[in-house]
């Protein structure tokens, strides 16, 4: 590859502004360009970043799923609950992870079933899962903010371990986009999400199994909510209903800003990571400059707005160029 | 029979209906529920939504999506507050809230119709843009000090019903007509029905998408008056979470998100059928933290039926085709013969 076509690259584009951004939070406050403070940041925004990298997938195949949120809550609770009741701490943390896994199931067998469009089954479904953990909450009498606590030590590393100077919550993340990276880029079930993407009529008539490639997508976004879910719960040592209920936003800019078309048919895992790693430093920039958590929605959401709309201006010049040399020739 | 059939076809009838036999089952079990007062408090308590859904409906008319609607509703309280706080009149609140609401509105619209941003992109962008926003004017704190004679607003009412709730009815019937009858009104589901084909045949695309989403952050102000009025009091929270509650109504209703399909009655009835459902288990002595889980099964019930009954329509009208092509068939041979 040339230097010239690596630098045409979005995901290239998007590391660029990663580090200019570090650098330029840096010169306002130099304490920010400290390696392993800028590590531990990570910490805060993992859980945007599991959900995130799935979230590429089903977004690849011309789907959504907002009901990210309600699964991270949902799995907390089932956690915090089955815990309260007196399960082993493993046996919670299975029940936790399969719940979220039957949630992104579910989602993806009435996305592939059904004609109707995946923003209003997970619109339907985000109502359901959120309404059922709130309804657990309640019932155990845990509906308020400090939710269901006392667990034990062990759970608690779960968040706050680390290995060397990487923060735990870093390597999950880390592993989760290896995984999901080699599904998508280099493996038939990748090719075959594109595909589903660029013309899901075609994809059926060559062959591919369409509903299970879309169930997978779905569940596999089902498991990166539980992970992230569960991530939150040992985070903010309480297992609660709401936990990520802000997660939506952020995980589709990182999406989005990662490169991915919203419409489906082109994006990479890699592009997600960075963009995620890219909004998470920008909030810790921001508050590091004395910006609320509240008021850097405004960024975020701009960043999101001005990515977008730069990204159909460039592609709007070259088409324009490229009609030039047409004619020029 | 055949009527029956019609009416199903119709998703805003038949939810309707399906309300009424919510209304008549739970008041059954449980008497108190059909008593005036509580019914229109169930009314008084939709009114929000349902403003925040019929500006939603325009947008998803024409196949777009607007998720900043519930912070365009906090926005417009949260102005309204901050004037009435600084001692303008009620109306110059109201019109600055509503002014506010529609330019936000109005910047949606802008992103969509002229830059071509993809809607759920633009308006989640701005849904952070505005919610930051509502932070950064107020400082953060809730505003608690409505003027009493606003608050009284809400509780003024006309032949037994609140004004709100008439002037909200009114203008849903009024529109409903308006879009049925005059073809201007019906450059929304042009536009939602085939873009292109709009476009081909002279309608502005650019202009009708620009409505629609000025319409939206217009509706989504009112409601926040009505929130101001009602509440008594602005929490930072304000319309987060109503802008899917809307969609879900609408959806309930019978608007399509493909664009095209929809009226603004559906707003109206989808918005008083999930509130129904929000009072509805406290009559039933069901803990009222059930609410969303039941709300979303009902949301994904009635999108599945109409699906299948999509699907058995599909199929019957296939096999009627069938049915003729197999006789002509036989015609042709019988005529060789």
């Amino acid at each position: 590859m040339k230097v010239k076509d690596v630098a045409k690259r979005w995901e290239v584009i998007i590391f660029l502004l990663l580090i200019l951004e570090i650098l330029l939070v840096g010169i306002f406050n130099s304490s920010f360009l400290n390696i392993r403070n800028i590590l531990y940041s990570t910490t805060d925004f993992a859980h945007i970043s599991l959900v995130a990298l799935p979230l590429t997938l089903v977004i690849i195949t011309g789907g959504i799923d907002i009901s990210i949120a309600s699964i991270m809550g949902l799995t907390s609770i089932v956690i915090g609950s089955t815990w309260s009741l007196g399960a082993p701490m493993p046996a919670a943390i299975v029940l936790g992870l399969l719940s979220g896994i039957a949630a992104g199931t579910f989602n993806g067998l009435l996305v592939a079933n059904t004609d109707i469009q995946p923003l209003v089954i997970t619109l339907g479904t985000m109502f359901l899962y959120s309404g059922i953990a709130t309804g657990i909450a309640g019932s155990l009498g845990a509906s308020g903010y400090n939710g269901i606590g006392n667990f034990p030590e062990g759970f608690l590393s779960f968040a706050y371990g680390s290995v060397g100077i990487i923060p735990s919550s870093m390597i999950y993340v880390i592993l989760f986009a290896v995984f999901l990276g080699l599904i998508l880029h280099r493996h038939r079930l990748g090719r075959s999400i594109y595909l589903i993407g660029v013309n899901k009529e075609a994809a059926g008539y060559n062959g591919i199994k369409v509903k299970k490639v879309i169930v997978i997508a779905y569940t596999l976004t089902g498991l990166g909510s539980a992970i992230a879910g569960i991530l939150l719960t040992s985070y903010f040592t309480s297992a609660r209903s709401d936990l990520g209920s802000e997660a939506l936003l952020p995980a589709i800019t990182a999406v989005v800003l990662g490169g991915t078309d919203i419409l489906g048919g082109s994006g990479t895992v890699l592009g997600t990571f960075i963009a995620a790693f890219f909004l998470g430093v920008l909030k810790q920039g921001l508050m590091a400059l004395g910006v609320t958590n509240n008021v850097s929605q405004v960024v975020i959401g701009l960043v999101l707005i001005l990515a977008v709309a730069a990204k159909l201006g460039i592609a709007r010049y070259r088409k324009m160029s490229g009609n030039k040399r047409i004619s020029t020739e | 029979m055949k009527a029956v059939k019609d009416l199903l076809k119709k998703r805003e009838a038949a939810v309707f209906l399906l309300l009424v036999v919510l209304v008549l089952g739970v008041g059954i079990v449980n008497p108190i529920f059909l008593k005036p007062d509580t019914l229109k408090g169930v009314l008084d308590n939709s009114l929000i939504l349902i403003l925040i859904a019929t500006g939603e409906m325009f947008v998803l008319l024409t196949a777009g999506i607007d998720v900043s609607l519930g912070a365009v509703t906090g926005l417009s309280a949260v102005v309204a507050g901050l004037s009435l706080n600084a001692g303008i009149s009620y109306g110059g609140s109201i019109l600055l809230a509503v002014g506010a609401s529609l330019a936000a509105g109005i910047v949606n619209g802008f992103g969509v119709a002229l830059l071509e941003i993809p809607p759920i992109i633009m308006t989640l962008g701005m849904m952070g843009v505005l919610r930051g926003l509502m932070y950064i004017i107020t400082g953060g704190s809730w505003i608690d000090t409505i003027p009493t004679g606003f608050k009284n607003m809400s509780g003024v009412s006309f032949a037994g019903i609140s004004v709100f709730a008439w002037i909200v009815i009114v203008m849903s019937v009024v529109m409903t007509a308006v879009v049925k009858r005059f073809k201007s009104a019906r450059i929304f589901y042009y536009i939602g029905d085939n873009e292109e084909g709009a476009f081909f045949m002279g309608i502005s695309v650019k202009r009708g998408l620009f409505f629609a989403y000025s319409l939206a952050g217009l509706f989504a102000g009112l409601a926040g008056i009505v929130f101001v009025s009602r509440i008594g009091f602005i929490p930072m929270q304000t319309g987060s979470g109503q802008e899917l509650r809307a969609i879900a109504a609408c959806v309930l209703g019978g608007v399509s998100l493909s664009g095209g399909v929809g009226i603004p009655l559906s707003a109206l009835i989808g918005g008083l059928f999930l509130t129904t459902i929000d009072s509805v288990l406290v009559f039933l002595k069901v803990p009222a933290f059930w609410n969303d889980a039941i709300a979303g099964a009902i949301l994904l019930v009635v999108v599945l039926l109409d699906f299948r009954f999509r699907m058995l329509l599909e199929v019957k009208e296939k096999k009627e085709r069938l049915k003729y092509i197999r006789i002509s068939r036989n015609n042709e041979t019988g005529v060789v013969r």
